[in-house]
């Protein structure tokens, strides 16, 4: 019915004889429905109204179409050529208008995928460059491993024993000249202050420098790390004692008060 | 007090004719102006609040091919008018021409139970359910484009196609664990 609806503004510029067999056809056709129509209005039973039947009824139905697609036999519009050509002409142009607006999608997708793709080929790239870096590394590192000879070894530690020797030497000659002019032995001291002459009368004459006693505690802490305790004497002076303890660089037996020892730096 | 029948006329030459049920009467007039944007056809856009329609116009109603119940989700109203509405409806509508409109199924204030009732209620008659977005013109011109998708089917005008064959893959199932209580 819609497609004999839809030929007719078509044969409008069909031949008079084409165009009166169309109205013809249409005039049967609508016949027909008419029938039908009134055939549907005779026989229409009261329907259901629960979902149960309502289930029935639409399997029914569905089974009847079934049924009558498959005993439908397709048949030609008309024998005209001229509606036929007509009807070809338009379904065709709609097909094209169909398949452009496809061509023009499928456009756009391969544009997004080729964007996808450049930006994916990029990142590879980039892996690969660090890849072959990585690699280069490698090859390198194991160039270095098969050079190095023992001798060279020897010869690389040799130099880095001589580095730290000339750096331990200077560190010594640092540390005498500063404790030299920044804490003298109390003899030349008391020259100089006044204030502490009655005391320094007092001292013994054979006492001991600073430097000396860093370096009793120095030694004892090496040569018997089991009992670094340096035993305090007459010799040692002892506001260098308290300094000694009071800056955390010995400390105190715990339970001999006259014993000391050099500070665990480590 | 008559049942709106699918069959009860012949139909119109070239015409596709639509009938928008909604009782607030928000959204139709919008849905029925994009609606009639369709050229290929001559589109008949009926509004109504309920059914069943009123007897005066009988005789100048063209022959409906598609029965759209528009329910407001925000609504309690809304739904039960539609559920009462159906009942003036002749089963052989529901054989693919009917369907549902839900709008304002995104809003927050919605609760889930009336959005498992419309399911239940559209899976129970086999009618395919759709929903719309009623704020933005966009959306309006998309409801009208899925119902006229339906309507070209249940007016005839596609060869090879019937409404009962659309309904059938259109149709709104209700998921199996709809009646479980969920656990969150």
């Amino acid at each position: 019915m819609a497609e004999v609806g839809a030929d007719e503004q078509a044969a409008a510029e069909l031949s008079e004889a084409a165009h009166t067999e169309l109205l013809n056809l249409c005039e049967e056709q609508y016949a027909q429905l008419e029938k039908l129509q009134n055939d549907i209005l005779l026989s229409e039973p009261g329907f259901g109204e629960n979902p149960q039947e309502q289930s029935v009824n639409r399997l029914i139905a569905t089974e009847a179409e079934l049924k009558q697609w498959l005993t439908v036999e397709p048949k030609l519009l008309t024998a005209n050529s001229g509606v036929l050509l007509q009807e070809g002409k338009k379904e065709i142009l709609k097909l094209c208008s169909e398949l452009e607006m496809v061509v023009s999608c499928y456009e756009a997708k391969r544009a997004k995928l080729r964007e996808t793709k450049e930006l994916e080929q990029k990142w590879l790239e980039e892996k690969k460059q660090a890849l072959v870096a990585a690699s280069d590394h490698v090859k390198r590192l194991q160039i270095e491993k098969e050079q190095i000879s023992e001798q060279s070894i020897l010869q690389d530690t040799k130099v880095k024993i001589q580095k730290m020797k000339v750096y331990q030497e200077r560190l010594m000659e640092c540390l005498s000249e500063m404790l030299e002019s920044h804490v003298p032995l109390p003899e030349s001291d008391s020259s100089a202050n006044k204030k502490k002459k009655n005391a320094t009368q007092e001292f013994n004459e054979d006492l001991i420098s600073l430097n000396e006693i860093l370096e009793l505690l120095m030694n004892k802490a090496l040569e018997t790390p089991h009992d670094p305790y340096v035993t305090i004497d007459s010799t040692f002076w002892p506001p260098y004692i308290e300094m000694l303890l009071r800056y955390c660089i010995a400390v105190r037996h715990q339970e001999d008060n006259f014993k000391i020892r050099l500070e665990a730096f480590c | 007090m008559s049942l709106l029948k699918p069959f009860s006329k012949l139909p119109t030459l070239n015409t596709a004719s639509i009938l928008l049920v909604e009782s607030e009467e928000q959204f139709q007039q919008s849905l029925a102006d994009a609606l009639l944007e369709e050229t290929a056809v001559t589109m008949n856009v009926r509004l109504a609040k309920s059914l069943p329609l009123p007897k005066e116009n009988e005789e100048s109603r063209p022959r409906i091919d598609l029965v759209v119940f528009i329910i407001n989700l925000t609504s309690e109203l809304s739904f039960q008018s539609a559920e009462a509405s159906l009942k003036h409806l002749d089963s052989g509508y529901f054989l693919g021409k009917v369907c549902f409109l839900v709008i304002n199924a995104r809003n927050a204030s919605v609760p889930i139970e009336r959005l498992d009732a419309v399911r239940r209620l559209a899976a129970s008659l086999h009618c395919p359910l759709l929903f719309a977005e009623d704020q933005t013109p966009d959306g309006v011109t998309n409801a009208a484009e899925r119902l006229l998708t339906i309507l070209k089917v249940a007016a005839g005008r596609v060869p090879m196609a019937t409404a009962l064959y659309l309904s059938n893959l259109t149709r709104c199932t209700v998921p199996p664990d709809i009646d479980q209580p969920s656990f969150d």
